[in-house]
């Protein structure tokens, strides 16, 4: 089992612990991984705000990279860059005309974009290429007692028709397929599906922050000892502006925000240390004792 | 009491035509509408308007001829004139506000061809005309601050020493009962066809205006006259536009042939609506259709077109029928659509009733006579829209209020209040309207003759009785809709009264009032409109000749 | 088949347990939609069941809804996609505006705010004696927004306007879209001035939500990332948020990949001490933890032709 490895930005970025972890995880579980180097930014919807072409033709370009690398699968541990990548790709595959236009512009790489190669989310990869069975044998350390709610964010939900959710309707539960599998229970709010805030959190913090709010809120008012998400971006917002949450409510949430390969990590019986979770804002002891970790 | 110069009853799109006239002529206009403005059901017109535009070539009296002959000759020709010389400049002032008509190749307006006319002269926005007239015409409410009472419900005339006063009207959403004082009244509320099942019609489209309009005093004329459409969707009825066989869709029957070589060897299935749903009928009594159908055959004119001029009809395809309309035929039968008849006005919108007007297809200028002829319908209303604003605000400028009592919503209010406090006697608004729809979809359809006719007429006798009794359940004063469908149906059940009393009335067939016990048309005799009058024993029926200009009738073949 | 309705209803008119939820079972055809079976309700089990509707061919924007936690229009959504293995469908109104009865809103907050965008055509000069002559083309690319309907799902299921009710909303935004890409209109300047304020077109959060709601295909946060490329193309580019997207693309122009800290430090302006200052304790914070983004950012190896796209597409 081996991909072509987008790892993002953030994940080497903002969410330093992400990164390894991740690998970590894949390690384990004998997925091999082969690092893009050459990849650009997805552009995160930020790039496309001021030229969507522009967000386009690096996708376009990344994708064909990892055709030229031989792969027909591009791993991704990071929901934007799934959610983002998906789309150029729903666009480019379903217009000739524009295909050709951005075809045009990866010619000087001699690069060739032809809708073969796929980005994957390290999420989607588990449950559909290893296998829930490989990963159970995996886990060492259930986290049974544990109460995790799952926080998918945007990206990986939607739009739906790119996600290929038709062909693979598993991908809608698959954060709660895993929170089962490594024997913790899911607590199932409202805000799961939600916007964590991140993209406005420049330009409107207080509604930003009011979205992180609500969701850690409403978690951990329901018993969740830990939120798990698929989203880098998504952790940057509930575990960096968790503190300020807390305050515009005037109580005290601290909740912890796992990334969901730290989950698995945790399951798998690495050390706290390993997975990066000091690295994190909200500290993360509470959730390491109930695993047996402190 | 609230008050305003000129109150405008419904907001589709006669409605809102005729509050921005009135507006524009400074007065000060509402418009009361039992939905907010853009629920109308103007917006299911789909295929377009049409209009004779002389830039390009096109005679506007070639257009009025291809609506008198639509007719079947029933059409006022003096109307018709109006009408067809005024569609050009009524166009182009729907394009000024914003109207995103679809384009030819040097950037103009582009047209397609429509049933009945040898020209395309049918100005369209994709297959969602009347969507797009619509939002732009409430587009323009709003830029002009136009007030509108939205979600209130009008229970009836202000009626004082035989002059329309203004109405009653009930906000749904608190449940209280208002009196409205005006100088002019326009009823723009639709059709009535609800009053039959199925109906092409929204849930919505009760025959408001004509039941307010007919025991005030008004005449309902031409009402025997209902269009069934040719290409509604099996099962649930949805509307198929005209625009698909305008862009050169086939009708085809069991065994793949396109009959209407038939029926019409020259327009085919551009003939009028009334000869091609007629035709399809006769096909599938023959024998030739697929469980109550015929197929409406798209596949010839490409994915492309279907998915740029045709893609609301493609929507609905896929949503309902699972079909999508580039790779197979869909099931078609005609389907109850349109009614030609309503409340009688001049070529201004006014009534004889002092006050009040009416305009859209609530109201009989006569235009469409006995079959309209499609995207006549559109035209109408903006037409006659803009005519009955500008008059009624003259009328109502020139003049101060007329009195009107304190007391003017108190039968209202009473007669509500017994309303609901109805035994419950296991009757219902739905077994009601239900029973009524069947009735004259069974006997006041495609084809009738006088035994059919004569129990429709018994049974909405019978179904007017029971509405004297029937419960309604719901007590609360808060969005109570099935209140307001109780008042509905008592607007419906006169309506339907009136189209099976005018059917019985005309001896001969015309248009689509088509008796198989009397086949042909008899010009000797009915040259004339079939009007219906209220009195406490039922409609007062009589009939006025049809005014002739300049085309004499002839036999009608397409 | 057997259908099992869960409906959030509510009744201002109750003394308590004003908001409740109702069960209907019904027996109905396997083609019906949700809106057909709450007809089937309120015409044969209980008439005080408040729901607007008219055409059932989703053209008149009457029936949205919330369609198990999504917004939708009633008839346009198949109770046979909607069942859960029980059978059971849940049904509540439109989020984001007060409930008046059951699944009725009222949707006075919705219409101004698309009021508030100036929703009409403002041409510019006096009308020419025909109509505007403008191409086929540049008129079929406004049917995407033309085609809104003014059902409120979108607004329904916005998750802006949860937090921020001066936000101006998907659907006022795609109506606004839509003038801006009217040939005819000579406001766009205005327009855009008016969009770039707080609470416009730069409020949007990207979630999709509308996208996914959206019953006719408009799109409405692709109208919005419409809205936010043309207005910073036609030199709208002082707010935060366009110098957000301006610095991102910079920093990936100049390595390929993001320059986190870039974006973090430029996006207020290296010298807006204010904003700078406030962001601290979330920067220190994260340094602390060994979270802050590398100081030293590299560029990807094949950087050179990362640059060459953007020139070229700037070109155009």
């Amino acid at each position: 089992m081996k991909y072509a490895f987008f790892p993002g930005c953030v994940s080497r970025g903002g969410c330093p612990e992400l990164y390894p972890a991740a690998l970590k995880v894949c390690e384990r579980l004998g997925i091999e991984l082969d690092e893009m180097v050459d990849a650009s930014c997805t552009g995160a919807g930020v790039l496309q705000e001021k030229n969507k072409k522009l967000g386009d033709t690096l996708n376009a370009r990344t994708m064909a990279i990892a055709e030229r690398m031989g792969y027909d699968t591009i791993m991704v541990i990071c929901s934007t860059c799934q959610g983002v990548m998906s789309r150029a790709k729903y666009t480019l595959d379903n217009d000739d005309t524009y295909r050709a236009e951005i075809n045009a512009l990866l010619a000087e790489e001699e690069l060739v974009y032809t809708g073969n190669v796929q980005p994957k989310h390290l999420l989607w990869v588990l449950i559909e290429d290893v296998g829930l069975d490989k990963i159970r044998e995996q886990v060492q350390q259930p986290l049974s007692g544990v109460k995790l709610a799952p926080f998918y964010g945007c990206y990986i939900v939607r739009p739906s028709d790119s996600l290929g959710f038709d062909e693979n309707p598993e991908r809608q539960t698959s954060l709660e397929t895993l929170i089962e599998l490594v024997g913790a229970e899911t607590i199932d709010f409202a805000g799961k599906t939600r916007c964590c805030g991140f993209p406005i959190l420049t330009i409107n913090e207080k509604a930003s922050v009011n979205m992180v709010a609500n969701h850690t809120g409403d978690a951990k008012d329901l018993g969740a000892d830990a939120m798990v998400t698929p989203c880098p971006l998504c952790h940057l917002n509930l575990d960096g502006y968790q503190p300020a949450a807390a305050k515009q409510r005037g109580k005290s949430i601290s909740l912890p925000i796992l990334h969901f390969p730290q989950m698995m990590g945790l399951a798998m019986g690495m050390s706290a240390k390993e997975l990066g979770l000091q690295r994190h804002v909200i500290d993360t002891k509470p959730v390491q004792k109930k695993v047996g970790q402190v | 009491m609230y008050e305003h110069d000129v109150v405008v009853v419904g907001a589709g799109l006669a409605g809102m035509r005729a509050a921005l006239a009135a507006a524009q002529q400074g007065a000060d206009t509402a418009i009361i509408t039992k939905v907010h403005p853009v629920r109308s059901h103007s917006n299911a017109a789909q295929g377009g308007i049409n209009a004779a535009l002389t830039d390009r070539g096109d005679d506007w009296e070639d257009h009025a001829y291809a609506t008198v002959k639509g007719s079947d000759y029933l059409g006022d020709q003096d109307a018709i004139e109006v009408m067809a010389q005024e569609a050009g400049a009524a166009v182009i002032e729907l394009e000024h506000m914003g109207v995103i008509f679809s384009r030819d190749e040097t950037g103009h307006l582009g047209t397609r061809r429509f049933g009945g006319q040898e020209r395309a002269r049918t100005f369209f926005v994709a297959d969602i005309t009347g969507q797009a007239m619509l939002h732009v015409l409430y587009e323009q409410v709003m830029k002009e601050n136009v007030r509108v009472y939205e979600e209130w419900f009008v229970t009836s005339l202000i009626m004082v020493d035989g002059e329309c006063r203004g109405v009653v009207a009930m906000d749904i959403m608190s449940g209280k009962i208002e009196a409205i004082r005006a100088k002019s009244v326009i009823l723009c509320t639709g059709g009535v066809g609800r009053a039959y099942e199925p109906s092409t019609n929204g849930l919505i489209v009760t025959g408001d205006g004509m039941g307010l309009a007919y025991p005030a005093g008004a005449a309902l004329m031409d009402m025997e006259m209902i269009q069934y459409h040719p290409t509604t969707l099996k099962g649930n009825g949805v509307l198929i536009t005209e625009a698909a066989r305008g862009e050169g869709a086939y009708l085809l029957n069991s065994e793949g042939d396109r009959f209407m070589k038939t029926y019409a060897p020259n327009m085919l299935e551009l003939a009028s609506r009334d000869v091609v749903s007629r035709s399809e009928a006769t096909e599938i009594q023959e024998g030739r259709g697929v469980d109550g159908c015929v197929f409406l055959d798209l596949r010839h004119l490409g994915r492309e077109l279907i998915e740029t001029k045709l893609s609301y009809i493609n929507e609905v395809a896929l949503d309902y029928m699972n079909i999508n309309l580039a790779d197979e035929p869909i099931p078609i039968q005609p389907g109850m659509h349109y009614i030609m008849g309503g409340i009688k006005t001049d070529v201004w919108g006014a009534t004889p009733i002092p006050g009040l007007y009416a305009a859209g297809e609530c109201a009989c200028v006569s235009v469409h006579g006995g079959n309209r002829l499609g995207a006549n319908s559109l035209l109408d209303t903006v037409v006659f829209g803009r005519r009955s604003g500008e008059a009624a605000a003259a009328r109502a400028l020139e003049r101060p209020f007329g009195r009107v009592s304190e007391h003017a919503a108190y039968l209202d209010e009473t007669r509500i209040i017994s309303l609901l406090d109805r035994k419950d006697n296991g009757d219902s608004v739905a077994k009601v309207r239900l029973a009524m729809g069947e009735t004259l979809n069974e006997h006041l359809a495609v084809f009738r003759e006088e035994q059919g006719m004569q129990t429709a007429a018994k049974a909405i006798q019978q179904l007017k009785e029971r509405y004297r009794y029937m419960p309604v359940k719901a007590k609360g004063k808060v969005f109570n809709t099935a209140l307001v469908f109780a008042l509905e149906l008592g607007f419906m059940l006169d309506c339907a009264e009136t189209i099976c009393a005018s059917g019985l009335t005309r001896k001969e067939s015309r248009g689509a009032h088509y008796r198989t016990d009397m086949p042909t048309r008899d010009d000797e005799n009915w040259l004339k409109h079939v009007t219906c009058t209220w009195s406490p024993d039922g409609p007062v029926v009589d009939t006025i000749p049809v005014t002739f200009t300049r085309w004499e009738p002839v036999e009608r073949t397409y | 088949m057997q259908v099992k309705l869960a409906v959030k209803r509510f009744d201002p008119e109750r003394e308590q347990d004003q908001s409740y939820v109702q069960d209907y079972t019904l027996d109905v055809p396997d083609h019906y939609t949700v809106l057909d079976a709450l007809i089937q309700t309120r015409e044969e089990v209980d008439e005080s069941l408040a729901v607007r509707c008219s055409c059932r061919a989703s053209i008149c924007g009457s029936c949205a809804m919330r369609v198990n936690g999504h917004a939708g229009l009633g008839c346009k959504t198949k109770l046979l996609d909607s069942m859960d293995k029980d059978g059971v469908v849940q049904v509540e109104p439109m989020g984001n505006q007060p409930v008046v009865k059951d699944l009725v809103v009222d949707m006075s907050v919705f219409w101004n705010k698309i009021r508030a965008v100036k929703p009409y055509l403002q041409p510019e000069g006096p009308e020419p004696e025909r109509e505007y002559v403008a191409s086929n083309d540049s008129m079929l690319k406004l049917l995407q927004t033309m085609g809104c309907i003014m059902c409120g799902a979108c607004v329904s299921d916005c998750t802006v306007l949860e937090v921020n009710e001066n936000f101006l909303g998907p659907a006022a935004l795609a109506k606004a879209y839509r003038f801006v890409g009217d040939p005819r209109d000579g406001a766009t300047n205005q327009r855009f001035g008016e969009l770039d304020e707080p609470g416009g077109m730069w409020d949007c959060t990207r979630c999709f939500e509308c996208v996914e709601a959206c019953p006719k295909g408009v799109a409405p946060m692709d109208q919005i990332m419409n809205l936010r490329e043309e207005a910073a193309a036609a030199g709208f580019t002082s707010t935060i948020g366009a110098r957000h997207a301006e610095i991102f693309a910079d920093t990936v122009k100049h390595s390929g990949w993001l320059d986190e800290l870039q974006l973090a430090v430029k996006t207020p302006g290296m010298f807006n001490i204010g904003a700078q200052l406030h962001n601290m304790p979330v920067g220190i914070r994260a340094f602390l933890r060994g979270k802050l983004p590398p100081i030293v950012h590299k560029a990807i190896p094949s950087v050179r032709f990362v640059r060459r796209i953007f020139e070229k597409i700037e070109e155009d």
